[in-house]
């Protein structure tokens, strides 16, 4: 049923030329940021794999905007703009508290770091008369 | 007894005006003291200030904070065999004669002596709105942690070395007073308080924390990370 109405809305929507651009635009900008996800080699293969999961889904979001409202209704919210408006919040919180703890970890290493060079480094006061002498 | 080792720990960020004074002060003392003074990353010249008398100088390569400060202070006087850590502030607060005070309080069995500003009498000078925040965080400290004392936010405080081995300071900003009592409290250290005197100069009000600091030190002890 979802896929007639998917088809429907498809035909719908590319006799609509003016809407088609936007459409262009957001799928590029798309693929750039998923190839820009891709190649960091350093990343997890579960984090490539969510990157590319959320690409699918933006990419059909984009190309059809009527299923996030099919979908707002089917969970009891009004429109599929406030349901993406509360998912991209609690992403967006969620990546904070990510971000957050990665601060404090990166913190908590520079004082250790820190702390190390200040012990090696350290002057004595044999080093300070040293070069009172000077 | 053998002579035990005492050292004390300056945490000192952009002191130069008066470290060398405060600093000189302490190197006078009949006591042999080992004097560690930790630069926080000063750009003032705070570490040339002092090079010139005898004592440790260790130097933050950047500025962390005086919690981070005291406690590279404090590892470095443990890797010298220290028996005795004592803290003690750069901007020429504290007076040193009561140094004394706290190491007889603490060869009476202590495992840490604290200096209290309010202990005995009513401090000179201090500002009214600061006596009222002080006073705050005194119960705030009595009901989170549980430690009957008159002064939390004194940085004048002697450990045994036994002790200050169990308390872990996490808290590189100034929230690091407020965790050493509850480190205290966790580990359950003998503790006591040492009326101290303090100079409320011109300086060290302008050197010392606002009163927006309160807010600041509640908000680092709340969203405190995990070690």
């Amino acid at each position: 049923m979802i896929l007639a109405q998917l088809l429907e809305n498809f035909d719908k929507d590319v006799s609509a030329h003016t809407t088609i651009w936007i459409k262009v635009i957001l799928v590029v900008l798309l693929v750039i940021i998923l190839r820009a996800f891709l190649v960091q080699r350093q990343l997890l293969i579960a984090k490539r794999l969510s990157a590319l999961g959320m690409f699918v889904v933006l990419l059909l979001l984009v190309i059809y905007p009527d299923v996030s409202n099919s979908l707002a209704h089917a969970v009891g919210v009004g429109r599929g703009v406030d349901l993406l408006f509360y998912m991209s919040n609690l992403f967006l919180l969620l990546l904070i508290v990510g971000q957050w703890r990665r601060l404090n970890i990166l913190n908590s290493s520079i004082t250790r770091l820190s702390r190390s060079i200040a012990i090696q480094t350290a002057r004595k006061p044999a080093d300070n008369k040293q070069t009172d002498d000077k | 007894m053998a002579q035990q080792s005492v050292w004390i720990v300056i945490p000192a960020y952009n002191e130069s005006r008066v470290i060398a004074r405060v600093v000189g002060e302490l190197v006078q003392c009949k006591a042999s003291y080992n004097i560690v003074v930790v630069d926080d990353g000063s750009t003032d010249g705070t570490n040339s200030a002092v090079r010139s008398l005898p004592v440790h100088i260790l130097t933050h390569p950047e500025n962390l904070g005086q919690g981070a400060a005291i406690a590279t202070g404090i590892e470095y006087a443990l890797l010298q065999k220290a028996d005795i850590v004592v803290t003690f502030d750069a901007d020429g607060q504290m007076r040193r004669e009561d140094i004394d005070k706290l190491l007889a309080k603490l060869s009476e069995g202590f495992d840490v002596v604290l200096g209290s500003r309010f202990l005995d009498r009513r401090p000179e000078g201090m500002p009214l709105v600061r006596k009222f925040l002080l006073r705050l965080a005194v119960v705030f400290t009595r009901i989170t942690s549980g430690l009957r004392i008159t002064d939390v936010h004194n940085g004048f405080r002697a450990f045994t070395a036994d002790a200050v081995r169990k308390i872990v300071i996490t808290q590189n900003q100034m929230a690091h007073a407020s965790e050493i009592l509850s480190e205290i409290a966790r580990n359950n250290l003998k503790y006591c308080e040492v009326p101290v005197g303090i100079r409320y100069t011109d300086y060290s009000k302008a050197k010392g924390q606002s009163i927006f600091n309160f807010f600041n030190i509640l908000y680092e002890l709340l969203t405190r990370g995990k070690k």
